[in-house]
């Protein structure tokens, strides 16, 4: 008698687990519902290689082919153009940012500089990372802004992280890992957290706040994609992979668990060709740069 | 007392283990039934005994310790999988977690190198010598033939600096690593030797970066094409002085270093808007580049296809599994479509317009009607226009014509809905 209501205990709690485990693997699925051609003057994109987003709806487009930002409102879910901001100190951009001033960040791909704008658009100089240690050189690839407006500037030359103030002078920096191929792209989290993409060897690396050391968050992904080359997170702690090559989107849990691949290569809408950089802003609606489709696309996450 | 229980029964357990290793007969074979029976059909296998090199269990007439005299799911009557079989006594022929193996040995190829019966040859080899290597290795075979400037260990025989199975910690099968291999010969603390080196101690730095272990046409067995600093011996233009504490460290880092000499380059490179990454990174121009010398021109590090393909994997592999064969990238000229350095093209591609590029070797006019062009909008999207790519992926699909979907009906529909 004792036996079997041991047993029957025993086997709810082997349900419980197992259910508690199938909540844990949360699927998320990518939804496209609007795809962004071009500005009010109906003047289509050319190769747009940066998207960013902010918490005011705003998405400002990288428009890299056309030398030229774009900015629009989300308003009722629809895309409404803004303004344009094209200046001779930004002739390439193909990385876009925003920091809770609302201030404009742009990297131009052509002159390998940070640029920075007011909210309003207006040049107000280049992000100099005055102040780093050697080497004096310094070559961005990709660069974010975390939530304290900290700029961090991914260095590929030196092979660190660079830490900026928000006035763009040297904090500190982060070597890259040992034994890392091609380092394409970071992100950081609300928590200054910091994560990079290895994209010949399709592993992302992680440095929690002061760790001051990258380590793998996860195994190569190697079998699943072909060249992850962007890397952004969603408020969950989600960590968003844009495979260039492959035309289509990774989702890696914050444990570095892989919890699935969205969307497929194509023309249509809700389908991608080379995607560029990723953006996640706080409704989870995510943003594209669907480089060689012209376009910017937006995705709702569906749980 | 007790050791001797303890060493008895150990003694006992290796005899027991040994047994069950190699069982004395399986078959339970009537006397002869192992081989001498077997030649009352075979007769023409009499020849192969003649021959001065036999197989151990042919030396001992033992056909069943490698065929099934009744039945098996193998060709040959073999007792295992051909590419197994072997090693079931000759385990230990490659280290486990070996540095670098030969093909042929891992996939179990052994018949490629070695007569599993007899031959005329020491080790059962097929062939004598080098000849058996350059059976396989053709282009290095002729190459070594033609060389101008010869290595005499070559010539003595591969083996002198190859293990022809594996290298348990070297790569290239070498049985020692280079410079230890080359200064077993050449002895480093000779004063033409230093005098040669411009004084650097390259007893301790890599021989093959610029010399070629086969032989060459170039003196000094130097590779074919050679970087003018290390000709002229300026190595200083590019390390520190010979007398540094640390005299092969390069004077600045990354591209910087190669932009002294190659500006012009470097400055063209920057002023485009797409740049390949690879060339600002940790590893500078080297990351595709060898800084002394090569085989291959423009001092790549090795043929375009394996440089690219070492960071472009998937790029090459998409080729490889393709229906249809793009000839550039089955050439391994990457370079006939990209820009190796930078462009202001998209993918670096070395002309803006796709149109241009690709008919820059297909023949529009007679390759196809379907109307393409700035003007012919692409009916999937409106910001693109109709170009080859539409309906073609250059470096390959699993479907005819390098086209990305099934059937051409699928291809059409895409945009011709009606």
């Amino acid at each position: 008698m004792r036996n079997s209501r041991v047993k029957i205990i025993v086997s709810i709690a082997a349900m419980l687990l197992l259910a508690k485990e199938s909540i844990g693997a949360e699927v998320l699925k990518l939804r496209h519902f609007q795809s962004v051609y071009a500005d009010d003057k109906d003047a289509g994109f050319t190769a747009p290689e940066g998207v960013g987003c902010d918490e005011k709806g705003h998405i400002l487009v990288a428009d890299s082919g056309n030398g030229r930002l774009v900015q629009f409102t989300l308003i009722n879910g629809k895309a409404m153009p803004d303004k344009e901001i094209r200046v001779p100190e930004l002739s390439f951009p193909v990385r876009v940012q925003t920091n809770s001033k609302g201030e404009i960040f742009a990297l131009d791909g052509r002159q390998k500089r940070v640029v920075r704008f007011s909210p309003a658009g207006e040049y107000l100089g280049r992000v100099d990372a005055a102040d780093s240690p050697p080497p004096s050189t310094v070559i961005p690839r990709s660069f974010d802004i975390g939530k304290d407006d900290s700029i961090y500037l991914l260095d590929v030359f030196g092979g660190r992280v660079l830490v900026l103030t928000p006035g763009g002078k040297f904090a500190s920096k982060i070597d890259f890992p040992d034994g890392y191929e091609v380092i394409s792209d970071l992100a950081v989290d609300g928590k200054g957290t910091i994560f990079l993409i290895d994209s010949v060897k399709a592993l992302v690396y992680v440095a929690a706040k002061g760790s001051g050391k990258f380590s793998p968050l996860t195994e190569s992904m190697r079998d699943r994609m072909k060249f992850p080359a962007t890397i952004t997170t969603d408020g969950h702690g989600n960590i968003y992979l844009a495979d260039k090559n492959g035309g289509d989107i990774y989702i890696v849990g914050p444990d570095g668990s892989f919890k699935g691949e969205q969307l497929t290569m194509g023309w249509k809408e809700g389908q991608l060709r080379y995607p560029c950089q990723l953006c996640i802003n706080d409704k989870g609606e995510v943003f594209v740069a669907d480089k060689e489709n012209n376009r910017i696309q937006i995705f709702s996450t569906v749980r | 007392m007790r050791y001797r229980v303890f060493s008895g029964i150990f003694f006992l357990l290796v005899l027991l283990s040994a047994a069950a290793a190699y069982p004395a007969d399986v078959h339970r074979l009537k006397p002869g039934a192992k081989g001498k029976i077997c030649a009352n059909c075979h007769v023409d296998f009499q020849e192969k005994l003649k021959r001065p090199f036999l197989h151990t269990p042919v030396k001992q007439g033992d056909c069943s310790g490698c065929h099934n005299p009744h039945t098996s799911s193998h060709g040959k009557l073999l007792e295992a999988d051909p590419s197994r079989i072997c090693l079931r006594c000759h385990e230990g022929i490659a280290p486990e977690k070996a540095k670098s193996t030969h093909k042929v040995v891992v996939d179990g190829k052994c018949t490629s190198c070695h007569d599993p019966h007899s031959a005329d040859n020491k080790w059962n080899l097929l062939k004598e010598g080098n000849d058996l290597c350059f059976g396989c290795h053709k282009d290095l075979g002729q190459a070594v033939k033609k060389a101008r400037f010869r290595h005499s260990p070559v010539e003595k025989g591969c083996l002198n600096c190859h293990d022809p199975h594996a290298s348990g910690k070297f790569a290239h099968l070498l049985k020692t690593d280079v410079p230890a291999l080359c200064t077993n010969c050449h002895k480093a603390d000779k004063p033409a030797f230093t005098r040669q080196h411009s004084g650097y101690p390259v007893a301790n730095a890599r021989c093959t970066s610029c010399h070629n272990p086969h032989g060459s046409e170039k003196a000094a067995i130097m590779y074919a094409n050679v970087h003018r600093p290390v000709l002229s011996k300026m190595c200083n233009q590019c390390h520190e002085s010979p007398s540094s504490p640390t005299p092969f460290r390069v004077i600045k880092p990354g591209y910087e270093l190669c932009r002294g000499c190659h500006s012009k380059m470097v400055n063209e490179t920057f002023g485009k808007n797409q740049l390949h990454w690879a060339l600002v990174g940790k590893n500078g121009c080297l990351a595709c580049h060898t800084p002394h010398a090569s085989s291959e021109a423009a001092l790549l590090k090795g043929p375009m296809i394996t440089v690219c393909g070492a960071c472009h994997a998937d790029t090459i592999k998409r080729q490889e599994t393709s229906l249809a064969k793009h000839e550039p990238v089955t050439k391994g000229e990457c370079n006939v479509c990209h820009s190796p350095h930078a462009s202001d093209a998209s993918l670096l591609m070395m002309n803006p317009s796709v149109i241009d590029l690709c008919g820059s070797c297909h023949n529009w006019g007679k390759h196809s009607s379907h109307p393409v062009g700035e003007k012919i909008r692409d009916m999937r999207n409106r910001n693109l226009s109709v170009n080859c790519l539409s309906c073609h992926r250059s470096h390959g699909t699993p479907y005819k014509k390098m086209v990305p979907f099934t059937t051409s009906t699928d291809l059409c529909v895409q945009c011709h809905k009606q």
